[in-house]
């Protein structure tokens, strides 16, 4: 187990740079989770600190070690692939032995050692089958046992759910949870789906265009994001944006209508900026904002209303989300009330928070 | 490609079954599933065949031109193999010669030119197989270790042009290597010192001509299948065993050579299928009676039985002995590697 520092690190690829200086400051035992939209970066990121790819610039550290220039075998950690990367040669077992038969490990310890990870994992039925006679979910589980019989300081994830199914998914999310619960190994671990993201992080990375937009837990992203691109990010259904500016009653949709502000705010009265509200965080009450209902989506447990906010010169989209059922038709007008604590203000320029 | 031909297998129709010659790991996947076709007998087959012409006709009309090359080149000139058990003269034709039964393979069999010609040829390709099946392999290998790509490229080209030089060019080469007079290696051999070897005409030195100039000819060439093989290999294996630790030597052994072991095993059984065919153009051009002891082989035999002393049906019975032990080869090389390996050519 170690710590992992990276500091202002830069990758290019010829002249095209894709990482423009990152520093994160990964602790003992964390689990960190890197997310962002597609081409961002992240895996860039990963196989930087795995040592696949070469620094361009900057600093990586395992525990006190800069790792720059240590090739992979020699950094003490473990990967798992996306498309898990199995040898289709070998046999689970012998997959998961590999790493310990290069390192001239003894029999005796290999087979302990492969037969404590499949009862982690519950392979011990598989160990002599060979990968193509595993199904996703099971290839997945050998790809960890792989990682874990090496006992490395760190854990390397790089989508390693993403061909699944929804439902195996979720379970899968659970089992890397737990797992990582027991061992406490640092694992850094890379995404797109900001609900594996929540779900299963101590702390999110949130990056785009090769930047770091925002580091904290779960929670503080949902609760303060730094900017819009954040905001839009973290939280499903998206936060929804209204554009406007700050008025002395309250804040000054483009549409005209006027929503509620914390006092806070009246500071920057005239301020262009951005009201964000989630979905979650707006009630049905007759002094609410006035909207048109386009779609009702009930999942069951919620109802999920797209809706319209129309002013003279242009319509804002609104989503609204609701625990139980909403008696509500397409066509109808309701009246939706944001719940002021719950509001955030971006800058509209820049997109940062403005804290209010 | 064979995931498509994975998909497509759970059809179980004939083309099916004949598909997968494209050696890859899957290769042993499209084996078993193609076998099941259902329907029982002749009359199943045929109604699965017809359905499955209706249903992938494009396919069997670019299957057409082949099995139309095979019918009127291969199995029709079959119909005059029945010389073999005639006795044949050009006046009478091949339906008017009287029949003989087997005395052709007798008289074949008491001929102590022919058991030699077996024996040689079965050497020959022994020999083959052991020291030129390996090269392109090796080769291959080794063009995929050249971290450089420029000097790869042009070490692969310069491997590559001798298979496309003509073989009677190649035969002209090696005899003005050879020559006794100006040859470079007897240039060189009198420069040391040593006497001039006449090296064609000395049956020992035959075999390692012959084999040695043919893999300088065809090493290079052949290893392109191998390199394909290789060019298909996941890369995310080499990053895995880098982690995992692993050497440029043992991601070869551990990772290269395995995942290519199933084209290798293809290509063997190929080999091995062909093992009684050796080169016939280019011992025609190389040897000389002088080496005929060790250089004649059934193919040579043939030529000379038949085309050359006229003795058309003592050439048939002997092409047909060739084609029958051939077929034995194929086939059983083939069962072998099944057993062995889990890939097969069918
Ligand atoms: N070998 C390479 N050569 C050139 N550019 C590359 C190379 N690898 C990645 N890139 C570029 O670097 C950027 C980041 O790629 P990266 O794979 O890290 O994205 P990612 O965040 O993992 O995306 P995804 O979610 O799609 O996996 C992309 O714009 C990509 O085009
Ligand atoms: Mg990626």
């Amino acid at each position: 187990m170690s710590s992992v520092h990276v500091r202002d690190l830069k990758k290019s690829y010829g002249h095209a740079p894709v990482l423009h200086g990152i520093s994160l400051d990964i602790e003992d035992g964390e689990f960190v989770i890197l997310v962002g939209p597609s081409g961002c970066g992240k895996s860039t990121l990963l196989r930087m600190i795995a040592g696949l790819e070469g620094v361009t610039a900057g600093e990586i550290r395992i525990g006190s070690r800069v790792v720059n220039n240590v090739p992979p075998k020699e950094r003490d950690i473990a990967m798992v692939f996306q498309n898990y990367a199995l040898y289709p040669h070998m046999t689970v077992a012998e997959n998961m032995a590999f790493s310990l038969v290069l390192k001239r490990a003894s029999k005796a310890e290999i087979t302990q050692k492969v037969q404590q990870a499949a009862a982690i994992l519950g392979l011990e039925t598989m160990l002599d089958r060979h990968p193509k006679e595993l199904s996703g979910g099971q290839r997945q589980r050998v790809a960890m046992g792989r990682a874990i019989v090496r006992d490395p300081k760190v854990f390397l994830f790089d989508e390693p759910l993403s061909n699944l199914d929804a439902k195996l998914r979720v379970q899968m999310r659970s089992e890397i949870k737990a797992l990582h619960q027991r061992l406490k190994t640092t694992t850094i671990y890379v995404t797109h789906d900001q609900i594996e993201a929540m779900t299963m992080a101590d702390r999110i990375v949130v990056m785009r265009g090769g930047v770091m937009e925002q580091m904290g837990t779960p929670l503080d992203l949902y609760d303060q994001p730094a900017n819009l691109f954040v905001a839009s990010f973290i939280g499903s259904p998206a936060m929804n944006q209204i554009p406007g500016s700050i008025g002395a009653k309250g804040f000054v949709a483009d549409t005209g209508h006027v929503l509620p502000l914390p006092t806070s705010a009246v500071a920057q009265i005239g301020r262009s900026a951005v009201y964000g509200i989630r979905p979650e965080h707006m009630t049905l009450e007759p002094s609410g904002m006035p909207v048109r209902v386009k779609t009702v989506e009930p999942t069951g447990s919620e109802t999920l209303l797209l809706t319209e906010l129309s002013g003279p010169q242009t319509s804002i989209d609104i989503t609204a989300v609701f625990r139980g059922r909403v008696a509500a038709a397409p066509g109808d007008t309701i009246h939706l009330q944001p719940d002021m604590a719950m509001v955030h203000l971006f800058d509209k320029e820049t997109g940062h928070r403005i804290m209010a | 490609m064979a995931e498509v031909a994975l998909d497509r297998e759970s059809g179980g129709g004939p083309l099916r079954a004949m598909g997968g010659v494209i050696a890859t790991p899957e290769l042993a996947t499209l084996r078993t599933a193609g076998s099941q076709a259902p329907g029982f007998g002749i009359r199943g087959w045929i109604r699965v065949l017809l359905a499955d012409i209706r249903r992938d006709w494009q396919l069997y009309v670019l299957l057409a031109p082949m099995i139309i090359w095979f019918a009127v080149f291969l199995y029709t000139p079959m119909y005059g193999l029945q010389i073999a058990f005639k006795q044949y003269s050009l006046f009478r034709g091949i339906d008017g010669s009287p029949w003989v039964g087997f005395s052709n393979f007798v008289t074949l069999f008491n001929n102590e030119y022919f058991l030699r010609a077996i024996k040689n040829t079965l050497l020959i390709s022994f020999y083959s197989l052991v020291f030129a099946f390996p090269m392109p392999v090796i080769l291959a290998l080794m063009f995929n270790e050249i971290q450089h790509n420029g000097f790869r490229k042009i070490a692969q080209t310069i491997t590559y042009l001798p298979h496309f030089i003509s073989v009677v060019i190649i035969a002209g080469l090696v005899i003005n290597f050879l020559s006794p007079s100006s040859g470079i290696v007897n240039v060189l051999l009198a420069k040391m010192g040593f006497e001039k070897i006449y090296f064609l005409t000395i049956p020992d030195y035959f075999r390692p001509i012959f084999i040695g100039s043919n893999i300088w000819k065809e090493a290079g060439f052949e290893s392109i299948i191998y390199l394909a093989a290789i060019a298909g290999i996941n890369p995310a294996l080499y990053e895995s065993a880098r982690i995992d630790g692993a050497s440029r030597w043992q991601m070869m052994r551990y990772i290269t050579i395995p995942s290519i072991l199933p084209t290798v095993v293809i290509m063997l059984i190929i080999r091995i299928g062909n093992m009684i065919e050796v080169g016939f153009e280019y011992i025609v051009l190389l040897y000389q009676p002088a080496t005929f002891e060790t250089a004649d082989v059934i193919a040579t035999f043939i030529y000379r039985a038949g085309l050359q002393n006229n003795q058309y049906s003592i050439g048939a019975a002997a092409g047909l002995f060739n084609a029958v032990v051939a077929f034995i080869l194929v086939y059983g090389a083939n069962r072998l590697s099944r057993r062995v390996s889990q890939t097969s050519l069918w």
